[in-house]
């Protein structure tokens, strides 16, 4: 039986597409730039269906937090990984607790996706 | 004689050798992955009904959670509750949808089934135990008072989220 699952997910290695985003607590640093701090993520796309991401910053009531990066909107192309800086404000720096990428999807009709993933990182260093 | 001293000399210099350490260093960090193992298809049992469940000869999607240290990370999926793409409707869509764990990489994963928090069109698992789960999801669309649906292309989303906590 644990044959059987493994053949089946070598099968389906082939079609998995996934969405990746590191570290899980990134540390919010004093940044280059004065009166904001910044965050380092990694993200990683293997996902065919999707090549653009929306990046966001959250307080803990999911409130949209004011933040600046290279680009709100990344281009992560498939197979590809991508390193960006958050920038916060450092009056926000207590309210920002989540950093977020949204995968985006295309609306043309050719485009079969219909599962959107969303992975959150938190900045206010709460480990369970 | 130089010969003799030179196999001697040969002979003595593998045991003179310094011995070097090759060092292996590894880390595990925690990290969540979203997979999108399979996209849903929507079956059309009834001119009223769109499903993906399979018995209505729809396709389940299936989405798989990889966590790779336990408790860290909350998976959230949210179940369609309008359509992306259709047709114009004139009349209301019900929606009905829920998301159950499928196949598990540690047996005591079967738990997130009884434990799974559901609120509106959203099912909350703690990810308690380092592995994959498979999350299977379930939506149904019903038109109006069975109306039939108009013809044409219909597409609708699930929200599959990693939040670390």
């Amino acid at each position: 039986m644990i044959k059987l699952f493994f053949i089946a997910a070598l099968f389906l290695a082939g079609k998995v597409s996934a969405h990746e985003m590191t570290p899980t607590y990134p540390p919010l640093v004093p940044s280059y730039v004065d009166g904001l701090v910044s965050a380092k993520m990694t993200m990683f796309n293997s996902r065919k269906d999707v090549d653009y991401f929306e990046i966001g910053v959250f307080d803990d009531e999911w409130n949209p937090v004011p933040f600046a990066a290279t680009a709100k909107i990344l281009r992560v192309p498939h197979g590809s990984s991508k390193t960006f800086e958050v920038f916060v404000r450092h009056k926000d720096k207590k309210r920002a607790t989540f950093i977020c990428s949204l995968s985006k999807l295309r609306t043309d009709s050719s485009a079969r996706a219909i599962v959107s993933s969303k992975i959150c990182s938190r900045t206010d260093g709460a480990l369970p | 004689m130089v010969k003799y001293t030179l196999i001697l000399t040969a002979l003595c210099i593998p045991f003179t050798g310094n011995a070097e350490e090759a060092l292996i260093e590894g880390n595990v960090q925690s990290k969540c992955i979203i997979n999108t193992d399979i996209n849903g298809v929507y079956g059309n049992p009834a001119p009223d009904k769109l499903s993906t469940k399979s018995v209505d000869g729809g396709v389940e999607p299936t989405i798989r959670f990889d966590v790779a240290i336990a408790n860290y990370y909350l998976a959230r999926v949210t179940t369609p509750s309008s359509f992306s793409t259709s047709p114009s409707l004139s009349d209301v869509v019900n929606w009905t949808g829920t998301t159950t764990v499928g196949e598990v990489s540690d047996a005591g994963m079967s738990a997130y089934d009884a434990a799974k928090v559901t609120y509106d069109t959203t099912s909350e698992f703690d990810l308690t135990i380092a592995g994959s789960t498979w999350f299977k999801v379930d939506s149904v669309a019903t038109y109006g008072f069975g109306r039939a649906f108009p013809g044409g292309t219909y597409r609708a989303i699930v929200q599959a989220e990693c939040i670390a906590q």
